[in-house]
């Protein structure tokens, strides 16, 4: 209770079953992660994600004002104002497949249906959604939409924009990726500053700003040496946590969270290699090239351990060279961020313009990371990855790279059985993948 | 010899539209013509009349099969853009010599990846159209037009000069107001023009020489005011909301039951037809912009649906709508959005409203007519309940 005795938003929190399933999975999760073969990135994530809900819980308490935003933004400009909270939409839907509890996702998903949203559109979005509708979140005091990286986020920012009720700034980020873009889109971020400052009652602070993207660079590093090391054959860390990097770039962009995140996976992998530890037999290498599967990151394990097929990276876990920010001017580091918008965010650099991009991207992973097949786990609603497969069939094809393709749900586990999706991987690992390889290295003839 | 009655020249219409390609296109090549296939509301067709070639849109009309697309963009695309590409790929647009494409959304965007990699066409023009219409965003749609325009007259040795423009304003304005007419004529009390005759003239419009369309069109309008009146008052005025639709015999499907579609905020509709462009102004290409970008916007404009909502509004007002049918082609993520958006805001008016999601090529006569059946019961009942004769207040 605070001292006029009212709930605090802690009790409040606690009080919403949605949250509590989070907050009361930290402890469990650091309990069950102390028997994981590879527990450091996970411990690592728990922990900075626990930071997280502490500062939003504390600045839901002081009153503070909160922006609303959708997952194809970089938080680095929002920390450019002290005492802003920001909440990504989406935030609920990946914590609960992470550390909570799935069937609230689908039960953020059915009332987002239930209120009008098409069955058809992105489970991700209708869950941002649904958990708006759920009153999760904090009331912004404006609203920040992007358009990448596809057009469900165009769904979701329509919403956010409606049901937020408040100011709403679209960064507009076109077609292509040249350095017109880059200048188009950093003017809108020097928009984006007064209306932000409008809204809020904060006055933007250029220091904060240099210093977030400070952070965010470092933890660029981080991760990049973090790839470096899963470069190397064979993998010694888990595959699931290259699906990761997406909560890092959602909440931890220009933090010290995110610094603490990246080292400790890149720190984690390092060691592992060095001292040889491996918790399963590599016998397939793949790059995972659509989204993860958030209702059941158990089955990563499954994968190593019953197939030997390892994820070494995946589209969210690529980190393009153009990460950095130039954090010298105001200009620059606008430059920077708005190069990162575009060049860099996961599925927003590979989705956005044209196919060439996303199969450039997939062949350049395949050679650096020495894999052996691709993996198109085929999330239904996406259809900027289903409407290019055609082409990247024929790309894979004329490279001579196997390719799964199969149907799932990243976040209704409803949509796809797990079994089901076993079952491709099987037959796609061992009825393709490993006769080619063998027959390669010339041991079998086919 | 021009047809000079109303159902004559709705039949040539309707026959010009049941195909990729016409009799007023094949004539327009064999006299050397060129002619440039377009997607979306947001290309600027001025700049192709003026380019002195024939803007056609992009349609799937006569695409009996969409699978020579669907091995490209899976079942995941929508299928509108899947059987306009199939017909591309079998080659029954082979009498293009351009097209132009957008980012509109994902669907469109992968469709210009197949025209490049997999179609004869010989030029592609491309413009990326900002997702929120502002003033500070609309520079860059503007140099996007005008980086078209270089491009087709770099490509084909054309010219594009300010009074051809002005040319091409003229002739398409004239358009835009031609079809504004034949709208009040589908929104009298006893509408003369039904919603399915307003759909077939309006696509009609979008795939044949402006100069002909005007001409035929103008007499349609004469005809429909002379002749004798013999329409009877719908059980139902409808507005028929959402997106892509350019398939009369869904509107048909909507109309079967007695009710009409009175007005529109279809792209192939009449939406934003009362928005011209400026054919004063001292520079017509900014002039043509300006139109596209701040004309009432699709919904893939993000941030922007407070203003089509009022748009809806006074369109209801307007019309004296009973109901809003809201049609949504299966996948379509940015009128998803829409959808939940205006069904909020529709209840919250007390406006009856009814969802469709449809399938391009299958009008579903049969369970569209049992809907909008329901549908009119609904609204029959509530006029019934509240004893407001017509019209719903928005």
């Amino acid at each position: 209770m605070n001292t006029n005795g009212q709930k605090s938003i802690r009790e409040r929190l606690l009080a919403v079953p949605e949250w509590r399933v989070i907050i009361d999975s930290n402890p469990a999760l650091i309990k069950f992660l102390a028997d994981d073969p590879c527990p450091n990135g996970l411990l690592s994530l728990a922990s900075v994600v626990w930071d997280y809900l502490g500062e939003t819980a504390d600045l839901w308490e002081k009153g503070a004002p909160f922006v609303w935003c959708n997952l194809g933004m970089s938080s680095e400009i929002f920390l450019g104002f002290e005492n802003l909270g920001h909440i990504v939409v989406e935030t609920q839907a990946a914590l609960q497949s992470i550390l909570g509890d799935p069937d609230y996702t689908h039960a953020f998903i059915d009332l987002a249906e239930t209120s009008g949203v098409p069955s058809d559109c992105c489970s991700a979005d209708k869950a941002g959604i649904g958990s708006i509708l759920r009153e999760l979140y904090p009331m912004p005091a404006c609203s920040v939409g992007i358009n990448t990286p596809c057009d469900s986020q165009v769904l979701s920012t329509q919403a956010i924009a409606e049901l937020g009720e408040a100011p709403f700034f679209l960064i507009d980020v076109p077609y292509y990726d040249d350095e017109r873009t880059v200048t188009y889109v950093a003017k809108q971020l020097e928009e984006l500053i007064p209306f932000l400052e409008r809204h809020t009652g904060i006055k933007f602070d250029w220091d904060r700003l240099r210093r977030a993207c400070e952070l965010s660079n470092l933890a660029v590093e981080k991760i990049w040496e973090w790839l470096d090391w899963r470069r190397l054959a064979p993998l010694t860390q888990s595959s699931k946590l290259v699906a990761f990097t997406l909560i890092h770039q959602i909440l931890f962009n220009g933090t010290e969270q995110g610094v603490r995140l990246a080292t400790d996976l890149a720190e984690e992998a390092r060691v592992r290699h060095e001292r040889g530890d491996r918790f399963f037999e590599e016998r397939v290498r793949a790059i995972w090239y659509q989204d993860p599967v958030w209702t059941d990151f158990q089955i990563y394990d499954w994968m190593e351990r019953e197939l030997g097929l390892t994820v070494p990276v995946d589209v969210f876990g690529y980190y393009a060279q153009e990460g950095l920010i130039d954090c010298s001017t105001p200009e620059s580091m606008l430059n920077g961020l708005a190069r990162k918008l575009v060049k860099c965010q996961p599925m927003s650099r590979q989705f956005r313009g044209n196919i060439e991009t996303y199969i450039t991207d997939f062949l350049h992973m395949h050679e650096a990371f020495g894999a052996d097949c691709g993996i198109f786990a085929g999330h239904v609603a996406c259809k900027h990855a289903w409407g290019g497969i055609g082409l990247f069939r024929e790309a894979c094809r004329k490279a001579g790279i196997p390719l799964l393709v199969f149907e799932f749900d990243m976040f209704d586990a409803r949509v796809t059985t797990r079994e089901s999706i076993e079952a491709e991987l099987t037959r796609f690992v061992n009825e393709v993948v490993l006769p080619r390889k063998a027959a390669k290295q010339g041991r079998l003839r086919v | 010899m021009k047809p000079m009655n109303s159902k004559s020249i709705l039949a040539e219409f309707r026959e010009i539209i049941s195909g990729p390609a016409n009799r007023y296109v094949e004539r327009w090549k064999e006299d050397g013509g060129r002619v440039i296939g377009y997607f979306c509301s947001y290309v600027p067709v001025e700049i192709i009349t003026a380019a002195g070639f024939l803007p056609v849109r992009f349609r799937g009309a006569g695409s009996e099969d969409s699978a020579p697309a669907d091995v490209y963009l899976s079942s995941k695309t929508c299928t509108y853009v899947r059987h306009t590409l199939s017909l591309g790929l079998k080659g029954a647009y082979d009498f293009l010599d351009g097209e132009i494409s957008l980012n509109t959304c994902d669907h469109v965007r992968r469709a210009f990846d197949l025209w490049r990699h997999k179609t004869p066409v010989p030029f592609h023009g491309f413009i990326s159209v900002p997702r929120n219409v502002r003033e500070s965003l609309y520079p860059y749609y503007r140099d996007e037009v005008g980086n078209l325009a270089a491009s087709m007259e770099r490509f084909f040795s054309a010219e594009i000069t300010k009074v051809s423009l002005r040319d091409a304003i003229r002739l398409h304005n004239e358009t835009r107001k031609i079809l504004t007419e034949l709208g009040e004529l589908r929104s009298l009390d006893k509408p003369v023009l039904s919603g399915t005759d307003m759909l077939i003239v309006s696509v009609a419009a979008m795939v044949m020489p402006p100069a002909e369309f005007n001409e035929t069109a103008k007499n349609l309008l004469r005809s429909l005011e002379s002749e004798e009146k013999t329409a009877s008052k719908p059980r139902a005025r409808l507005l028929l909301a959402g997106g892509e639709l350019d398939e009369p015999a869904f509107v048909t499907a909507v109309e079967s039951q007695g009710a009409a579609v009175v007005a529109d905020t279809l792209c192939f509709g009449t939406r934003g037809n009362d928005t011209l462009v400026d054919e004063e102004a001292s520079d017509p290409m900014d002039a043509v912009s300006r139109r596209y970008f701040f004309k009432v916007s699709c919904a893939r404009m993000i941030g922007n649906f407070p203003d089509r909502f009022d748009h809806v509004l006074r369109t209801i007002k307007k019309h004296r709508i009973d109901g809003v049918v809201f049609q949504r082609l299966k996948f379509c993520d940015p009128w998803g959005g829409e959808a939940h958006n205006l069904g909020r805001r529709l209840k919250r008016h007390g406006i009856p409203v009814l969802f469709l999601d449809r399938e391009y090529g299958h009008p579903n006569k049969g369970q569209v007519g049992t809907r909008v059946q329901a549908f009119i019961e609904m609204i029959e009942s509530l006029t019934r309940r509240t004893g407001i004769k017509e019209g719903c207040v928005g």
